[in-house]
């Protein structure tokens, strides 16, 4: 959460999920660029820039890859939402890989023409009409755009300023740059090798990234298959039994919204699911100092209003509920963000009735 | 929805108990991973090819016979202790450049030709020094030299720039080093036939266009595939020329 900006609000566990990501990319890159030459039996060595390129090349692909396991990992095991804490510093990384990898690549197969190397790259290969000998070099120029725009835009200054929907949107291209980085990588390097341990390896991490988008995928839709409300002035919820102190129940409401009902203190209390920094799912979250706290990034809001503790300035919107009996219902429509709405006590003999 | 019983985690606190030692594991398999992943993919490089820049030969200044297919040539006539008698080198400038404008007005003439060697098993490239340092007009009557026609032939393989081939980077050759072998053709670097069955002996052919004429703009789309094609060869000293029919041209794979 954050009332003014600044460029890392940093804390213990960004430290240690930084110092991680650091040990596991400048390990990887050493064993690729000092420890592997040595096993290798060539007659000469692979040139040193081309030695780089690969070990950076490499590098950043698989970092992409892990990057994007890790949400659906999140999405079907809760204990890896850690790892999405910090994903952002991840994905600058990632970044500054992938520079590196071009970079070498530009100044080595580019340079010593007579042509600018900027030029060079868009002119040398132009067999656009075929698939053997494709200037894959394109689909890497594009992966290489994408992923500097969503990190140069990842801090939450963009997002304010450009309203989480249309950052969310813009960094939805983590998906067609990613799909360009295997375009990039098939048809150019898979092309040439000989050892197909690399193909394997390729192979395995796309295919996981793509399975387990899937799975996650169908995992939410029985998730919301199990909360979906029919069409009604009220929505059924749930009993009120059911519910336990500073957790919520989630609906998923016939506008597509969902609703997070919360029971506080003996009181019950309804907000979007949907948190105002990155629509994380406030219903998974939990109620902290009376506060409702989001599972991704920990923004905070009161149940009531739907609004951050002061001085921060989030807001969500609250929806206004009634206990008909034992059985929580919710008003469909939602309040504007930030809205009082006053909290529906339990009565003891509602929530002693459980039904069996 | 939430459930009371699993551990949960807020950035700006301290992991809970509970998730500790998963985390703990997820932070050794993501570095021991990531150090594994390093190994099997740096061991999984290929042989790049045994070409190289022979620095450890030094400099070397040969007198020959200049030729043009167009690509310039030296017919090797006084050698040096690395070079005899008889070779045939490619003839390169610095970097993607070519020295077609240094050698055209000595072609048919004796010159003396300075420069650094690069191989690729009987393939020879001599990258010139620049200037006159780098080649210049000898005196006396150049002798003739023979030319072999050795007919039409159809061959497998894949075109590549000479000097990238020869050594000047390793590897020099495949889909990934296409756009640089296109640059240094269009340098007018000696761009190389490797066949995959040997003609008389040879794995790698120089290749022109037909009729004494430059590399066809169509041959650049085939760089580094595996093609077939038919053209004239014929011998030049120690080098193969293959003048290719740009219509004769087949991707294989």
């Amino acid at each position: 959460m954050s009332v003014k900006y600044t460029p890392v609000q940093w804390n213990t566990n960004k430290y240690i999920y930084d110092a991680v990501m650091l040990v596991g990319v400048a390990l990887f890159l050493y064993v690729f660029l000092y420890a592997a030459p040595g096993i290798l039996s060539h007659e000469r060595p692979i040139d040193p820039q081309v030695h780089n390129a690969r070990a950076f090349g490499a590098c950043a692909f698989v970092m992409l890859t892990v990057i994007l396991c890790i949400g659906p990992l999140a999405r079907l095991d809760k204990r890896f939402l850690p790892l999405l804490y910090n994903r952002r510093h991840f994905g600058v990384m990632t970044v500054f890989v992938a520079l590196t990898h071009a970079s070498y690549i530009l100044n080595w197969y580019f340079a010593f023409s007579s042509s600018d190397k900027f030029e060079a790259l868009l002119f040398a290969n132009t067999s656009y009409s075929q698939l053997a000998g494709f200037p894959f070099e394109v689909f890497g120029i594009f992966a290489l755009l994408v992923l500097v725009i969503l990190s140069a835009t990842s801090h939450d200054f963009w997002m304010k300023f450009l309203t989480p929907p249309v950052w969310k949107r813009i960094h939805y291209l983590i998906y067609p740059a990613y799909l360009s980085v295997v375009a990039h990588v098939s048809l150019g390097i898979l092309q040439d090798q000989q050892n197909h341990a690399f193909t394997v390896i390729f192979i395995g991490g796309a295919v996981a990234v793509g399975v387990l988008h899937l799975m996650a995928a169908l995992h939410e839709r029985r998730a919301d298959a199990a909360i979906s409300a029919e069409t009604a002035e009220w929505i059924d919820i749930c009993d009120v039994s059911e519910m336990s102190d500073g957790f919520a129940k989630i609906r998923l409401l016939p506008a597509g919204d969902r609703v997070a009902v919360y029971l506080n203190n003996g009181t019950l209390s309804a907000i979007s699911n949907a948190c105002a920094h990155q629509n994380g799912p406030l219903g998974e979250g939990r109620i902290i100092d009376c506060l409702v706290t989001c599972p991704w990034h920990g923004f905070q809001y009161d149940v009531t209003s739907g609004q951050s503790p002061a001085p921060f300035t989030e807001k969500v919107p609250t929806y206004n509920l009634r206990l008909e009996g034992t059985r929580v219902q919710v008003d469909p429509a939602a309040n504007p963000p930030g809205t009082y709405v006053e909290p529906v006590p339990v009565p003891d003999h509602a929530a002693q009735e459980a039904p069996a | 929805m939430s459930d009371k019983n699993s551990p949960f985690f807020v950035g700006y606190l301290s992991a809970p108990r509970g998730l500790r030692t998963f985390l703990l594991v997820a932070c050794v398999i993501f570095v021991s991973g990531l150090g594994g992943l390093g190994l099997a993919l740096g061991v999984a490089q290929d042989d790049p090819g045994n070409g190289a820049f022979r620095f450890d030969y030094g400099r070397q200044t040969v007198t020959g016979v200049v030729e043009m297919t167009p690509y310039p040539l030296v017919r090797v006539t006084e050698g040096s202790e690395r070079i005899a008698v008889g070779q045939t080198l490619m003839l390169s400038g610095q970097g993607k450049n070519s020295v077609i404008s240094r050698t055209a007005p000595l072609e048919g003439q004796l010159a003396k030709v300075s420069g650094v060697i690069l191989d690729r098993g009987d393939l020879e490239m001599m990258q010139l020094r620049g200037g006159r340092n780098g080649i210049s007009g000898v005196e006396g009557e150049a002798p003739a030299m023979q030319t072999e026609q050795l007919g039409r032939w159809r061959l497998a393989g894949e075109i590549c720039d000479g000097k990238c081939l020869a050594g000047a980077m390793r590897p020099g050759r495949g889909i990934a080093h296409k756009a640089c072998a296109n640059l240094c053709l269009l340098g007018d670097i000696p761009p190389v036939f490797v066949t995959t069955q040997p003609v008389e002996g040879h794995e790698f052919l120089l290749i022109t266009g037909p009729d004494g004429t430059a590399l066809p703009e169509s041959a650049y789309h085939h760089v580094a595939q595996f093609i077939s094609l038919e053209g004239e060869v014929e011998r030049r000293g120690d080098l193969l020329v293959l003048r290719m029919d740009p219509d004769t041209v087949e991707l294989i794979r």
